[in-house]
């Protein structure tokens, strides 16, 4: 096992070295290749795509969170200047419904709308004032529902989805009225008694991925009946397969070409204009470019599933947990989205990582008319980690133990089992990882007076000292990476090798931000021996599936098709006598299987494929008469496996703490009545370069025995960890419970 | 749409009359043109109009206070000007730099951030509340940690301005094209006849602003974030003719004077937003201290 600190000096830009663009291998911290084109602005975007002879395509939206459509007239919006096509679910030729794994949404609705902003209806024009104009002159009568948006009381209201689309899937049988999914695990004796317990009831709002990029895309139709679309996403081959049945076309039809994608963070893991824009192209014969303004942005796509908990750990006076006792609620919204799998890993990694005998979990996702949820970077683990490593530090006060010490007490290692019954079989350096975030040294307190912005409150210039109490947090996160629980999926890549030794890599990953077309080519050049590599545009057509760009997966999938793909295209060369060859392999993990419906417990040997650690010590300060924050610093380790790029892991750690630390203080989608309030970045804040802390890390590299060069995915862990750490040092500031989360000033001063 | 573009103030109050709009930096009015808040026939700029600059001046006959050095401020500056003008009260400098982003800051004008409408979401959701006209305020039953502590019997809406709170603590007047008046005679507690929450005509412009200069002055802002974010508390103090003053930003449908820190017990929180008197409490005792 190995460490690298890594350390990011803050707003010392003089500091950094300029690197040079060097054609990186595995291991080097290789520069990113469209790192300079975003900072210069250079870099296109899908909403900067244009095509000749294009339309604009407007989505026509629900102004009521649940409503009965009685009537939709296009008539009107039909006759206005420019408008080539007014679309509505009869218009749509082929399955009426999709969705990401359940078809419960429907393409545009017919009879019914679930969420405030569902689409219902679609107009292309030549101007986007005119699609405009047209979307707004299309006269929908609705007759308003009451909305469901209490999820505990969804359960006992009539059902959004009388249907039950998400069951009979292998899941329990729910029979309460809007269930998603109930997942419960049984582990050990559920009823074990310990001889100190505490309980806490814990709550998240509902955070959203915030991308800078708004959805947007480009349809043009290739003239033979098909359409190819162009757009930003995270699974291109997934969005193919999800277009062209609701267009009534073979997939092969139907071409995804991935376009610039400014963020995604899971909300780009469901369709957004893809089928609107091809229905749209192929009606009107023309290229349509559909771009989401921001207000429909945060309508337009899923969030992060909000979240009531209730835990009760009960362990013994020497501090080993005895059971834990965990029931989680979470608010699906309208449509199923990914919860169901979100409802199970926020069971499956609700008790972090630490080995318990018994434990007694359940995990029900309920449907409302609140704002659909699905996949958002920590996928159900950030909920649990929240809650549960709140419930550590509670325990350790209640036994006056040193809380980063009760960790190491039960920190799970290889050999150990889950409470699924799966056994750990990799890499799993929990207490390393631990020992490593708490031996990083704590900043010194900085003396006074100071700049205000190195104060809480920041540039309002509240405090000169007054009020301010120091905290210091510790938090430990637990996920799993890859795929699970029978939804394996495969990366494919494909390789032409030249015969000056030149080669080209094709490969569906979606290049998301995350990095991984530097990881590609990073692959391709140790396992080639040569610089001369290019990538390709991901697409459809010319390689099969990457599976998707979330679960901390593409690096590891992608790495380990491009290796398998590269020593297959130097071999088949060898044996063409040196000629061009064109080869393409498909990677699998290992295989997973469901969960048992009844006791959560393993159907074969794994349900998931590898596991994530990362612990994460934090210091902040409050200024308790203001309840106004400063997170003044954050040391990390994270458990890596192998960094394929050290200086991208870096960048992943810096950029998954600043999403955690949002949701920690300030990020909440605000509804009334299933209505969005906040959906504007004025309104809905995210953190900024003043809010966040300088970030040391430690990468522990222990690598995982059945991954490519030993890679674990990076990406989630420290979104994971980071929100439960700084609650915890706001909490040691405060001496306040702060079990919900954002944690804001009205929470610290409140009564 | 129309946009006219006058060249002088008579011009600008011509074209004014009959319901066009005035536009000044369009950092507030145009979200709120595009979300059909707010409807214009003609849109009038300002920008060649209405003075811009800051001078010191020689008080006017109206002026109240003993003070001899006096700013001049065209209501067409920008914040961005204002912020990093040095001889003006620090509490006015202060208040301009710390109010939205550079970018806003560049286009904003003092004028229009006097002007500026209220940030309740459920008024530029266009829910039919009270302001709207409606019967109730939909703040009051929903989420409104934002909203106001102070003159919120009817509308609960909290002011944004954090320029109007410093304004108001230094005593500055606005002349407008038909009169002189106080600043704090600009704003007045919306009623059920009367909806509106300024003193303005139809067509009324504002054209410049005057303020004394002030022995020591002071603007501090409680926000959500470190910077670029509303006031959920601002607190503005100046010391002028040895007299001193405070107002606050956030906490009241208008920028909120009050008479001495114990005026702040008279205040009627909602739910939702007593933490702001915590706030403001230990706000303005701080601010006064370092006056
Ligand atoms: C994201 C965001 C954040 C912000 N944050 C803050 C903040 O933290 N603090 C703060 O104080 N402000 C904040 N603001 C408000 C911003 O400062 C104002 O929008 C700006 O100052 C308005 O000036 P303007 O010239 O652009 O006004 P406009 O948008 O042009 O006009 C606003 C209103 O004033 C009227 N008007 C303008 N000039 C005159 C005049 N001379 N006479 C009569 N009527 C006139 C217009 O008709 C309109 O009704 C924020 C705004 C945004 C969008
Ligand atoms: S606070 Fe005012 S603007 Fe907001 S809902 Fe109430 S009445 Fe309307």
């Amino acid at each position: 096992m190995s460490t690298i600190p890594t350390r990011t000096p803050r707003r010392t830009p003089s500091r950094t070295p300029t690197r040079r663009l060097e054609p990186g291998r595995v291991g080097d911290p290789a520069t990113r290749h469209d790192g300079v084109p975003k900072v210069t602005g250079e870099f296109a975007y899908s909403s900067d795509l244009h095509a000749a002879g294009m339309l604009w395509g407007k989505t026509v939206r629900s102004p009521h969170a649940h409503a009965r459509v009685v009537e939709i007239d296009t008539s009107e919006a039909r006759r206005l200047p420019g408008v080539h096509a007014v679309l509505t679910h009869e218009d749509v030729p082929g399955q009426k419904n999709y969705g990401l794994e359940f078809a419960d949404q429907p393409v545009l609705a017919s009879d019914r709308v679930r969420y405030f902003g569902e689409a219902v209806a679609l107009v292309a024009a030549e101007e986007p004032e005119q699609a405009r104009r047209a979307a707004a002159a299309v006269r929908v009568v609705y007759e308003p529902l009451e909305p469901v948006t209490e999820m505990e009381r969804a359960l006992e209201q009539e059902p959004l989805h009388p249907d039950r689309p998400t069951m009979s899937h292998g899941y329990r049988d729910d029979p309460r009225p809007n269930v998603v999914r109930t997942m419960v695990i049984r582990h050990g004796d559920p009823e074990a008694e310990g001889e100190v317990s505490v309980a806490g009831v814990y709550e998240i709002g509902i955070q959203d991925q915030a991308f800078l990029g708004p959805e947007s895309g480009l349809a043009v139709p290739d003239g033979e009946g098909g359409v190819d679309v162009y757009v930003a996403t995270q699974w291109l081959h997934v969005d193919r397969d999800q277009v062209a049945p609701c267009l009534g076309l073979p997939p092969e039809m139907v071409r995804i070409h991935l376009s610039g994608v400014g963020g995604a963070f899971g909300g780009r893991e469901d369709l957004s204009m893809q089928i609107h824009g091809a229905l749209l192209a192929l009606r009107t014969g023309r290229p349509v470019k559909i771009v989401y303004n921001r207000q429909e942005s945060f309508v337009g796509h899923i969030h992060r599933h909000p979240a009531r908990i209730w835990c009760e750990h009960r362990a013994t006076r020497a501090g080993k947990l005895v059971n834990v006792r965990i029931r989680i609620l979470l608010d699906g919204g309208a449509y199923a989205s990914s919860s169901t799998a979100v409802t199970s890993n926020a069971a499956s990694f609700a008790l972090g990582p630490y080995a318990v005998e018994n434990a007694l979990i359940e995990s029900t996702c309920v449907y409302t008319n609140n704002p659909p949820c699905g996949a958002m970077r920590g996928f159900g683990a950030v909920q649990t980690c929240f809650a549960g490593e709140a419930q550590l530090d509670k325990l350790a006060t209640k036994l006056g133990i040193d809380p980063v010490e009760l960790r190491l007490l039960n920190a799970l290692a290889p050999g150990d089992r889950l409470p699924t019954g799966q056994q750990i079989e990799g890499s799993l350096p929990v207490a390393e990882v631990i020992r490593c975030a708490a031996a990083l040294p704590l900043p010194q307190a900085e003396s006074l007076p100071r700049e205000a912005i190195r104060l809480p409150g920041g540039a309002g210039n509240t405090t000169r000292g007054e009020g301010v109490q120091r905290g210091i947090g510790f938090a430990v996160g637990f996920k799993n990476i890859c795929y699970s629980e029978g939804f394996d999926d495969s990366t494919a890549a494909r390789v032409i090798l030249r015969a000056d030794g030149s080669a080209e890599i094709n490969c569906a990953a979606a290049e998301v931000g995350q990095g991984v077309s530097d990881v590609i080519l990073q692959v391709a050049r140790t396992e080639l021996g040569t610089d001369d590599v290019v990538l390709a545009p991901p697409e459809t057509a010319s390689v099969a599936s990457a599976g998707s760009a979330s679960a901390s997966r593409m690096t590891w999938m992608a790495a380990g098709a491009v290796q398998l793909a590269c020593r297959a295209a130097l071999e088949e060369r060898k044996r063409a006598g040196g000629d061009e060859v064109d080869v393409e392999r498909i990677y699998r993990h290992a295989r997973t299987t469901p969960l048992d419906p009844e006791t959560g417990q393993i159907t074969g040997d794994r349900a998931h494929v590898a596991f994530a650690v990362a612990a994460m010590r934090v210091v902040v300060e409050v200024d308790v008469e203001l309840g106004l924050t400063r997170v003044v610093w954050i040391g990390t380790a994270q458990d890596v496996g192998k960094a394929v790029n050290p200086l991208a892991v870096a960048g992943q750690i810096e950029g998954g703490t600043a999403q955690g630390l949002g949701l920690a203080l300030m990020e909440e989608i605000q509804t009334r009545d299933g209505l969005i309030t906040n959906a504007s970045f004025t309104d809905y804040l995210i953190p900024t370069t003043l809010d966040m802390p300088p970030v040391e890390s430690v990468l522990v590299e222990d690598p995982e025995p059945g991954a490519p060069y030993g890679a674990k995915g990076v990406g989630e862990p420290p979104t994971v960890v980071s929100t439960a750490a700084i609650v915890s040092a706001l909490r040691d500031a405060t001496g306040r419970e702060l079990a919900r989360v954002p944690v804001r000033p009205d929470d610290i001063v409140g009564l | 749409m129309q946009l006219v573009r006058p060249s002088s103030v008579e011009e600008a109050v011509a074209a004014l009359r009959g319901g066009a709009v005035a536009l000044g930096g369009g950092t507030d009015l145009v979200p709120l043109l595009r979300d059909r808040i707010v409807e214009a026939e003609t849109l009038v700029e300002l920008h060649a109009a209405v003075p811009r600059g800051v001078r010191r001046c020689t008080p006017t006959s109206t002026s109240p206070s003993p003070s001899s050095a006096r700013f001049w401020i065209g209501a067409g500056t920008p914040l961005a000007v204002l912020e990093a003008e040095p001889e003006i009260p620090t509490t006015l400098r202060e208040a301009c730099r710390l109010a939205a982003s550079p970018q806003l800051r560049a286009m904003g004008t003092i004028g229009g951030n006097l002007l500026q409408a209220t940030r309740c979401w459920y008024w530029r959701l266009k829910f039919p509340c009270w302001l709207h006209g409606g019967e109730t305020c939909d703040a009051k039953e929903g989420q409104h940690r934002e909203h106001a502590i102070f003159g919120n019997e009817r509308c609960a809406s909290a002011h944004p301005s954090d320029p109007a709170a410093a304004l108001l603590a230094l005593g500055a007047r606005i002349r407008t094209d038909r009169r002189d008046l106080p600043l704090a005679e600009l704003y007045r507690l919306p009623t059920d006849d009367d909806r509106s929450m300024t003193t303005l005509e139809p067509g009324e412009l504002i054209l410049e602003l005057e303020l004394p200069a002030a022995e020591s002055s002071i603007y501090v802002k409680a926000m959500d974030r470190q910077r670029w974010a509303f006031a959920l508390v601002g607190v503005a103090a100046a010391r002028v003719g040895g007299e001193t003053r405070i107002a606050l930003a956030g906490v009241a449908p208008v920028p909120w004077l009050v008479s001495s820190p114990e005026e702040l017990e008279q205040a009627t929180p909602l739910p939702g937003t007593a933490y702001k008197l915590e706030i403001a409490r230990a706000l303005v005792q701080r601010a006064l201290a370092q006056l």
